[in-house]
């Protein structure tokens, strides 16, 4: 058999099999350093060039651009995660194709090469060839017209600031507050003296787990429908609103807060929001006119209890941990 | 010879075994309950006060501090009742059932999937724990026996997640056993839960009958909404606790799955979110362009196309060009208020076309909803939200969603109605219920400040009906009109809109209610004429490119043939 024929199948019934069975062995829910998508690719990679030298195919040098080109095509296309705008994908293909085109054209000799079938079909000594391309190619040329023109729409993308600036103060239920020197009143001992501890069992015993029973309790009755039960922004009406829920489990919210901010988010809610997050879509309410002081700092400090996070503190002011 | 014994008593268990698998119905074996594992009781309490107190209570008896806010309620674990099992009718669960529920949640109802979220120890651990919770059942009760009922297997062998290609004689099949045992007394005539009112569980509070076109939401969906195998588990065990009964002597192994495909035909196939275990919403509501004059009919062909998403299951021939129904996820409104955690729509359906000849706008606006109101002081309602001062916007700036904020007044276009001749215990009425409908605008500058629009109505309700459970209006106005808070409609431009429901049964008014978050919706232009004759031109314009390309390179050729020119030289 031809030997470029070979190569050709090795690569794309390689590349068939590698995409079906053994891509997803290589993107399995957790992430590992063996496992993932891109030593897949270079394992792909691998087997093409191993193979090739073998099987000592030397492929013609249009292939083996064509290889080149395929396997920048497939990368940005499949493999590279998350993926990529569509403007952005072309903008990398154009300078992966200009890449190919310096690798082809690095000395005349590749570069005649390069050209010699592909002169070939265009003046008909590749008769098959040529026919099949003078065919596809205005037909493929009328589709992506088609494509273009016909009208698609898609709703538009819209960003968010997540974590606004806070104001200096905020003013709850009468009484000001300066965000830089506000603790929790609750927070009256180490949290991680409490991992273990029982909420309603141990409310008696101890003080503190009195108060995160309290705070899980004004949480289970107000919050959880979109925070959800797991504290994971995933409640049983998360999905409706937009933008979602806060996720406390992610190391992006509550983690890395000052409680005092959090008080005033809780307080204040979606419409005390500056105009860069969205407040008009915001869900989240503002808690002031349902809970009371006690109930706000009550409930926060349940978010770090069950979360086992714990809020970001001012320089050494207020409590480690 | 002990040996010798043993292998009898196995051959004769073997035996018997497949006796009674050969029998209909028949359930496939008897033992007792899984004994609870003592040892893992600790660690299970711990996970259990930590993650489960809240809602199912410090001894189990489903009152923890949500559980007066949550419909369903958290389960009472006393009286060791479990829904979703294996095991024949009353009987309590095998462990893999708890196990499960645990695992994949209850879809539905708040009971959240822990699969993710706590380790297998810790699941295995915390279900033996909840077992201990049943006082009033013993798990290692000589009396006690679990029957692990025969499902039979998936005849038509469809995969996930949406399994499709089942025969549509299977199916028609179904419908048949689904009439002659009828299911429709509770689940009404199209499955969509509206049956019989006044259900109650065995607890003493209020149930309703699953919606079957709203799969995602059967609490044994096991996060797998579309499996056949989830139904004939139902009808084959029933629900413990629930009127759901079985029908494992009415109906045979075969017939049970050929009813569960009947049963998810109804459930539309749409992309489930894998987090949320829900349909994901299309927030981009598309209006089509209509030559002419849009039919005001909702019954008429133009208007016509099913909740599938077409993605899934291309559209036919004659309805390919109508448009889409866009899936709005809808929630209680429990921000602002008077706060409503017992709503009783999940979604609407939407679906619109306009025209420029009419220079009009028309949304369908359908929904489930299982009981009507019957007191004319709470009539059902829902209403299109839209930024009334669409102009002044800036950017991705909106109105406040909950009806507007004193700086950016809404327009809220809200259709009143009530079913007439109507009784929620009437049997299920095939031709449904016409709407005696008024409208009413508002401009909102915030929940607690909405008023009615000085200017006179201009949106009409053009049709309308409630059919087996499913609630239909039509909404129409003009593009422009000159009322100082009229949103006015411009094309090709994303426009922000909202949807606000009442449910009149529920006694639901003003803020207290069910809502969406903000939404767009644009109206399509027409297909432009260039889509028709550029790509032939294009096409033509390459094939002369071709042409060229050809003649070029021979001519070339020829000229290093007859060395006209020189080819360039290789180096050395
Ligand atoms: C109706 C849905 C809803 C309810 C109920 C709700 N929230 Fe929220 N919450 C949201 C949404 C949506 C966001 C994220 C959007 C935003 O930033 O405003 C959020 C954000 C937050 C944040 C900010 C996190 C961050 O990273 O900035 C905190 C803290 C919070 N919520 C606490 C609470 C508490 C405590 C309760 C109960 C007392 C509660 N929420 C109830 C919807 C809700
Ligand atoms: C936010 C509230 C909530 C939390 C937290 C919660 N559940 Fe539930 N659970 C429910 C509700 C509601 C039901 C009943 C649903 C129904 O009957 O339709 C339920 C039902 C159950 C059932 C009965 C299943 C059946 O087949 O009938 C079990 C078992 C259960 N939960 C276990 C747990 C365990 C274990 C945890 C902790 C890891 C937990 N639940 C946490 C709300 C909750
Ligand atoms: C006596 C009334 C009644 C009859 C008759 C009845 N059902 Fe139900 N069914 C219910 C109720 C009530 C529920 C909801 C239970 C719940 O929410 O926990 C239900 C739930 C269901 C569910 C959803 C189960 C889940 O996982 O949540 C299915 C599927 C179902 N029924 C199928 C059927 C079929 C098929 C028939 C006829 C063969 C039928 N039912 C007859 C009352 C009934």
């Amino acid at each position: 058999m031809n030997k470029g024929l070979i190569s050709f199948l090795v690569f794309v019934v390689g590349l068939a099999v590698f995409h079906n069975a053994i891509f997803p062995i290589f993107t399995p829910k957790e992430i590992g350093w063996v496992l993932n998508r891109y030593v897949y690719f270079l394992l792909f990679v691998a087997y093409v060039i191993i193979t090739n030298l073998i099987l000592r195919l030397k492929p013609p040098i249009a292939m083996t651009a064509l290889f080149v080109w395929g396997l920048g095509f497939y990368f940005y296309k499949f493999v590279l995660y998350p993926p990529i705008p569509w403007t952005l994908f072309i903008t990398y293909m154009v300078m992966w194709s200009i890449g190919t085109f310096l690798f082809i054209s690095q000395d005349p000799e590749t570069f005649r090469e390069f050209r010699k079938p592909i002169v070939k079909t265009i003046v008909g000594e590749y008769k098959f060839a040529q026919i099949i391309v003078m065919i596809a190619m205005p037909i493929l040329v009328g589709f992506a017209t088609y494509n273009t023109i016909y009208p698609s729409y898609q709703e538009p993308v819209e960003l968010r600031t997540v974590h606004p600036a806070p104001p200096a103060t905020t003013k709850v239920h009468g009484k000001t507050y300066p965000l830089e020197s506000t603790n929790n009143p609750f927070r009256i001992d180490e949290q991680d003296n409490y991992k273990d501890s029982f909420p309603f069992l141990d409310a008696d015993k101890h003080e503190y787990m009195k108060y995160v029973t309290e705070g899980g309790t004004i949480f289970f009755q107000n919050c959880h429908y979109c925070h959800g039960d797991q504290l994971n922004g995933l409640g049983m009406f998360s999905h409706v609103f937009n933008p979602t829920p806060a996720n406390f489990i992610d190391p992006g919210t509550i983690a890395m807060l000052q409680e005092a901010f959090l008080f005033w988010r809780v307080s204040k809610g979606g419409p005390g929001l500056p105009n860069e997050s969205t407040p008009w879509s915001s869900a989240m309410p503002p808690w002031e006119e349902h809970l009371n002081t006690e109930e706000i700092w009550k409930v926060i400090l349940f978010e770090y209890w069950y979360t086992g996070w714990h809020p970001r503190t001012f320089g050494t002011e207020g409590a480690e941990g | 010879m002990t040996k010798n014994t043993n292998y009898i008593k196995r051959l004769i268990f073997s035996v018997l075994a497949v006796a009674l698998m050969s029998v209909p119905g028949a359930a496939l074996a008897q033992s007792m309950p899984d004994a609870i594992k003592k040892d893992m009781l600790e660690t299970g309490k711990k996970v259990y006060f930590k993650r489960c107190v809240w809602c199912h209570g410090v001894e189990g008896g489903g009152d923890g501090p949500s559980a007066d806010r949550l419909f369903t309620r958290p389960r009472n674990f006393i009286q060791g009742t479990f829904k979703i099992r294996v095991t024949d009718s009353g009987e309590l669960p095998m462990e893999t059932d708890l196990i499960k529920t645990v695992k994949n949640g209850l879809q539905g109802s708040a009971m959240p999937a822990w699969g993710e979220f706590l380790s297998e120890n810790e699941i295995v651990s915390v279900v033996q724990f909840v077992k201990s919770l049943v006082q009033d059942r013993e798990w290692d009760d000589e009396d006690e026996e679990v029957n692990v009922q025969d499902f039979g297997t998936n005849p038509w062998g469809t995969t996930g997640p949406y399994h499709l290609g089942v025969p549509q004689a299977d199916i028609d099949a179904g419908k048949e056993v689904f009439l002659k045992n009828k299911c429709f007394e509770c689940h009404g005539g199209e499955g969509r839960g509206d049956g019989n009112p006044t259900m109650k569980d065995d607890w003493g509070f209020p149930i309703v009958a699953a919606d079957w076109t709203q799969c995602w939401n059967f609490r044994g969906a096991r996060r797998d909404p579309f499996n056949p195998f989830n139904v004939v588990r139902t009808i084959t065990t029933g629900l413990n606790g629930t009127p759901m009964p079985n029908f494992k002597d009415q109906i045979t192994v075969e017939d049970r799955w050929k009813i569960a495909a009947f049963v998810n035909s109804l459930c539309p196939r749409k992309n489930i979110d894998p987090l949320t275990n829900k349909p994901i919403p299309d927030f981009l509501i598309q209006s089509v362009y209509t030559e002419g004059q849009v039919s005001p009919m909702i019954d008429d062909p133009s208007w016509q196309s099913p909740d599938t998403d077409s993605r899934i299951v291309p559209f036919s021939d004659e309805i390919k060009d109508n448009p889409k129904r866009h899936y709005i996820a809808m929630a209680g409104q429990i921000t602002r208020g008077k706060r409503n955690f017992d709503p009783k729509t999940d979604d609407l359906w939407v679906t619109s076309r306009w025209s420029a000849e009419d220079n009009a706008v028309y949304y369908l606006v359908e929904y489930h909803q299982r009981f009507m109101s019957q007191d004319p002081e709470y009539p059902d309602a829902v209403a299109m939200q839209w930024p009334a001062k669409l102009q002044d916007l800036f950017g991705a700036e909106k109105p406040y969603f909950i009806m507007g904020d004193s700086k950016k007044p809404v327009d809220i276009w809200k259709a009143n109605f009530m079913a007439q001749d109507y009784n929620a215990t009437n049997a299920p009425k095939p031709e449904g219920y016409k709407l005696k409908t008024s409208v009413e605008e508002f401009v909102g500058l915030g929940f607690d400040a909405v008023s009615t629009k000085e200017s006179e109505s201009k949106v009409q309700v053009v049709d309308s009906i409630y059919k087996q459970g499913r609630v239909k209006i039509m909404f129409k106005r003009n593009l422009k009109t000159d009322g100082e808070f009229d949103v006015q409609i411009p094309t090709e431009q994303f426009i922000p809109v909202s949807f606000l429901q009442w449910s009149g049964r529920d006694k639901e008014k003003d803020e207290h209610m069910a809502i969406s978050t903000w939404y767009y919706t644009i109206l399509k232009p027409a297909l432009p004429a260039s889509l028709y004759y550029m790509p032939p031109i294009m096409a033509v314009v390459f094939v002369c490119f071709q042409g060229w390309l050809i003649w070029m390179t021979k001519r070339t050729r020829k000229m290093y043939d007859e060395g006209k020119i020189k080819r360039d030289e290789l180096p050395k």
